[in-house]
């Protein structure tokens, strides 16, 4: 008995204690994703951000836009501010499953245009390239390196293994259009079209029998690269630099590559709805996206930050959002993705169970 | 007689009383399993059922179903996840009949040293040997380049992100599930059966296929039906030694969830798989008497 | 059914060690054509051992079994064409009755026509006609006991061998079972090794009886030989009822008490001892006939329906047990505990053995 009732003093002070601090500040619950982004994520922005607002968060990882939207529908929200792309978010926007962005909490003065909506903060401009091995197909840049999307598709002049994007039509199909011929400015016209869809498709059933991985997340772009799994690979660039950093002999180029951005929401009734748009405020801000670079090669989405960067030139002109190359990528339409998403994801998914 | 059928005769009611009471008691311990089940799997199941009639504006349909009707990709989806499923079965059939032989054959005391060795993995992270079959079998792996080392072959040969890769990695860990109901029936198998076939004039060969074999069949069928049953629904091992050229239902369902946010459409798909399942458990019932597989004969 | 083409077997210098124990101990044994012979030895004795070694599931470490003239040491069990009866019967448990039964000649190839009388005939014979459709578990012990005799005869084997075939059933069943066996191998006559642990059994049964022990054939006699003229005391206290009594050696006689029991056998042996069957001993003294003659206390009686076992301690502290028959027992009070009592054996009935009894 005496037992008993000294644990449950211990529980009832326990408790006492937690009720206390959770009145003072309740932490927010934050989801990022795993291998080298979350981490460059904690490093460059929450961790520093958290500090200076005094606002406790709770890091885990598994973002998905459908566990949000999941948690949104079945009422039972834990999620404070999550990490997804920018495609995802607007789908998910357009489900009802975010919350709308308070403007005069969240400063986006100095954002590019086109790097957030009512829904979302881009959070990072990240770009989908083609990698290769550079001990078989040369340095980027070098000659006899690959050049562009029909280089990819070259099978003859570039001999080897591919892999491409598994599950999720996101960025699959402009390569293939660029491959076969449609110039840059055109492709999401002619994807708008049935037909430009299935000429999409045909080009990667003609590559498939070359690819010989599908990867489903950019920790398995890098794998797949320092493994020497593949010769070539589509992927996100910060995945491949940090490949690169672990000592893999992999290249890219930004030539013909797809500009997108990924951001940060708050599911609908999040719990703390009011905290998380303020630790979203702070972490928008130029200072810490600032030291992003340090950790991916990522560019921000305030342009503020590239003024007060500390980062070295080399670094900086890597960025995928920085003016030099800007202009060689195709921005990601997001107006194509809301309006064709579904209906290209099955002819992809169709393409993929053959 | 008419002594016990008479309530009045003495102590007889109470002890009718007695007895219900203590029918009742042996009853209510299976209250909490049966609540479980009921709420773990009968309203899951349900709700599964439910959602998969429902379409995106929230209305009752048939969507779901005409789809996978529509896109051949559903119906791939299934062969695979069929295909995979038999082969493995096969495989741990060839793999498991022998070794289960071995080790029925062995004293006590080494059967139970390699039944170990048999079980090992399952007390290892699924995810891990999972993994560990992809470091073993990729293009520079292990195998390939030992084997590239010693001259067997030139070029690597592709074993992982395929279905080759998924087979071995499947047929690795479903092999213990097959092996020990068909051990527990060798087991069983009473030596002087073997002896009074020889006895009677029937070679090795003969013995083997007109009596042991079939004494083995209810184990035979009891570990290969857990082992087609548990392949239908599974997930790690294809979705990552697969390479994504292995699209099996569980991936299917995944890959719907999480790229098109389509609860009904991954219901409808669940359900299928649920209700193909359920129709080979009872083909195979049907064929095999499956209870006296499954529960042994009296 | 009459089998003409029984065969002979001859054992010789058979031997199987495992370890440092002998199973077997150069064993020479011949089974004549047509005999029922059976090993009797208690459990451990290597009378198994010598069975299988015939059917050939285990192989000897030297020695020679032979079918006739035919050297079999070397052949697998499948080849040996011999027909065996189970301990646990061995039915095959996924085969209806008539198909155990035709197991063996499906294997020889007897068309299906063919098969079906002969099965018919077996289960005529084993007394099951009409039950060839049944499953084996739907059987009683009795029942599965005949279909495996069927099973072992029906393909008409030269030789049949039976390991303790009777030893599941109860009483009343085994001694009918045994009875029907014996009629079996009359009407078969086939050369038959039959192998218990009952001594009861084997000399009920058997034409001859090897007795074996610790791997060794001790004797091996006709059951009357056995029984009134054992070779040694394993013999005598292992087959029937007996109380084995030291004798006194003396000027080329044997006594007993100063009773003198017989001239000295012409075995050579420095002591012998007295082996007395229970039942040979009575309470009245028997005319005109050469006796032994005990004197004693009663210690014990135990009434036992047709006999009456009685213990008796002699005067001169020896023990023995007699078994008379109810009716030569005048009263109860004759042989109440402590009743003073004198038995009579004839000298007819003495056996004597070499070696000193307890």
């Amino acid at each position: 008995m005496k037992r008993v009732s000294f644990t449950l003093t211990a529980a009832a002070t326990v408790a006492s204690l937690l009720i206390a601090s959770a009145a003072s500040a309740e932490p927010i619950t934050v989801i990022s994703w795993g291998g080298s982004y979350g981490a460059a994520q904690d490093n460059a922005l929450f961790n520093d951000a958290s500090k200076n607002s005094g606002i406790e968060i709770v890091r885990e990882s598994g973002a998905s836009v459908s566990k949000a939207c999941l948690q949104v529908q079945s009422n039972a929200v834990t999620w404070d501010l999550f990490v997804t792309g920018s495609g995802g978010g607007a789908a998910a926007a357009a489900d009802g499953c975010l919350e709308e962005i308070d403007f005069d909490v969240v400063d986006v003065s100095d954002f590019y245009p086109n790097t957030y909506t009512k829904h979302c903060i881009g959070s990072d401009v990240f770009a989908t390239v083609m990698a290769w091995n550079t001990e078989k197909y040369g340095a980027p840049g070098s000659d006899g390196a690959p050049k562009n999307w029909a280089d990819f598709w070259d099978v003859e002049k570039f001999p080897g293994t591919r892999a491409y994007r598994a599950n999720n039509v996101d960025g699959a199909l402009e390569p293939a259009l660029m491959a076969d011929g449609v110039p840059a400015e055109q492709v999401y016209e002619v994807l708008s079209t049935r037909e430009g869809m299935e000429r999409a498709i045909n080009k990667i059933r003609e590559l498939k029998p070359h690819i010989a991985v599908f990867w489903d997340s950019g920790a398995m772009q890098a794998q797949l690269m320092k493994d020497n799994e593949v010769d070539m690979s589509t992927g996100w660039n910060g995945r491949f630099d940090n490949a690169a950093k672990d000592g893999a002999m992999v290249g890219y180029t930004f030539d013909q590559a797809l500009l997108d951005y990924d951001c940060f929401a708050i599911p609908k009734g999040a719990p703390n709805k009011d905290t998380a748009m303020k630790f979203l405020a702070e972490v928008s801000k130029a200072e810490y996206q600032a030291n992003l670079p340090f950790h991916i090669t990522y560019g921000p989405t305030n342009k503020k930050a590239y003024e007060i960067t500390t980062a070295p030139k080399e670094l900086i002109e890597a960025l995928p959002s920085h003016p030099k190359n800007v202009p060689m990528m195709l921005p990601v339409s997001l107006d194509w993705y809301a309006e064709n998403r579904k209906e290209a994801l099955e002819l992809y998914m169709e393409m993929l169970s053959e | 007689m008419t002594v016990v059928a008479d309530n009045t005769a003495t102590n007889a009611n109470a002890l009718i009383r007695q007895r219900r009471r203590e029918e009742w008691s042996v009853l209510s311990l299976a209250i909490p399993a049966a609540l479980i089940i009921a709420f773990v799997v009968l309203l899951p199941v349900g709700w599964l059922f439910y959602l998969s009639f429902i379409g995106d504006d929230g209305q009752g349909t048939l969507e779901h179903y005409r789809k996978m009707i529509e896109y051949k990709s559903y119906y791939r989806v299934f062969i695979t996840t069929f295909k995979v499923s038999i082969l493995t079965t096969l495989i741990c059939l060839a793999l498991g009949y022998p070794l289960a032989y071995f080790l029925a054959q062995l004293p006590p005391r080494w059967a139970g040293f390699f039944m170990l060795a048999v079980l090992l993995p399952f007390w290892t992270s699924l995810l891990v040997r999972t993994y560990a079959w992809l470091v073993l079998l990729q293009r520079k792996g292990l195998l390939n380049e030992f084997a590239i080392d010693i001259g067997l072959w030139e070029t690597p040969v592709k074993l992982v992100h395929n279905l080759t890769g998924t087979l071995i990695g499947m047929a690795h860990i479903m092999l213990p599930f097959l092996v020990l109901p068909l051990y527990n029936a060798m087991k069983k198998i009473d030596r002087d059966l073997m002896h009074a076939a020889a006895n009677l004039g029937a070679r090795p060969i003969n013995a083997f296929w007109q009596i042991y074999f079939p004494l083995t069949m209810p184990g035979l069928v009891a570990g290969s039906l857990i082992v087609f049953v548990l392949c239908l629904g599974f997930y790690v091992t294809p979705a990552v030694l697969g390479g994504g050229r292995v699209v099996m239902v569980s991936t299917q369902i995944t890959s719907i969830l999480e790229n098109q946010f389509n609860w009904g459409a991954a219901s409808s798909l669940g359900v299928v798989l649920l209700v193909a399942t359920i129709a080979v458990l009872f083909i195979a019932g049907r064929v095999f008497k499956l209870e006296s597989a499954l529960f042994g004969k009296g | 059914m009459q089998n003409d083409t029984a065969l002979p077997i001859q054992i010789s210098g058979l031997t199987k060690q495992y370890g440092d124990l002998y199973a077997l101990n150069r064993v020479d044994l011949t089974v004549k054509s047509g005999e029922f012979l059976t090993l009797l030895g208690p459990s451990g004795s290597g009378k198994t051992t010598l069975l299988m070694a015939i059917a050939g599931f285990n192989r000897p470490d030297c020695g020679s079994i032979r079918f006739g003239d035919t050297e079999m040491i070397l052949t697998p069990p499948h080849r040996r064409d011999v027909g065996m009866v189970f301990q646990s019967y061995a039915l095959f448990p996924h085969m209806t009755v008539a198909e155990n039964i035709g197991f063996p000649l499906k294997l020889r190839k007897v068309p299906p026509a063919v098969r079906t009388k002969k099965i018919e005939d077996a289960l005529e014979t084993v007394q099951l006609s009409g039950l060839g459709h049944r499953n084996i578990d739907q059987l009683s012990g009795g029942q599965r006991q005949r279909v495996a005799l069927a099973r072992a005869f029906v393909f008409a084997p030269r030789i049949l061998l039976m390991d303790e075939p009777l030893s599941a059933l109860d009483k009343k069943l085994r001694e009918r079972m045994q009875i029907e066996l014996k009629q079996l191998h009359r009407k078969l006559g086939v050369t038959t090794v039959y192998v218990t642990h009952d001594q009861r059994e084997a000399l009920t049964m058997s034409d001859r009886i090897a007795v074996i022990n610790h791997g060794e054939l001790i004797q091996v006699d006709n059951p009357e030989g056995i029984y009134n003229a054992p070779a040694n005391e394993f013999v005598a206290d292992f087959i029937g009822e007996s109380t084995i009594l030291p004798l006194q050696q003396s000027n080329g006689s044997l006594y007993y008490e100063s009773q003198v029991v017989c001239p000295t056998p012409e075995t050579n042996s420095s002591t012998y001892s007295l082996v007395i069957r229970p039942e040979r001993l009575s309470l009245q003294k028997p005319d005109n006939a050469d006796l032994l003659v005990f004197n004693g206390t009663v210690k014990e009686s135990v009434y036992q329906g047709e006999t009456v076992f009685v213990l008796i301690t002699l005067d001169d502290s020896n023990e023995i047990s007699v078994r008379y028959g109810t009716n030569a027992v005048s009263s109860t009070s004759q042989l109440e505990p402590d009743t003073r009592v004198d038995t009579f054996l004839r000298l007819s009935d003495v056996i004597v053995i070499p070696g000193t009894g307890q």
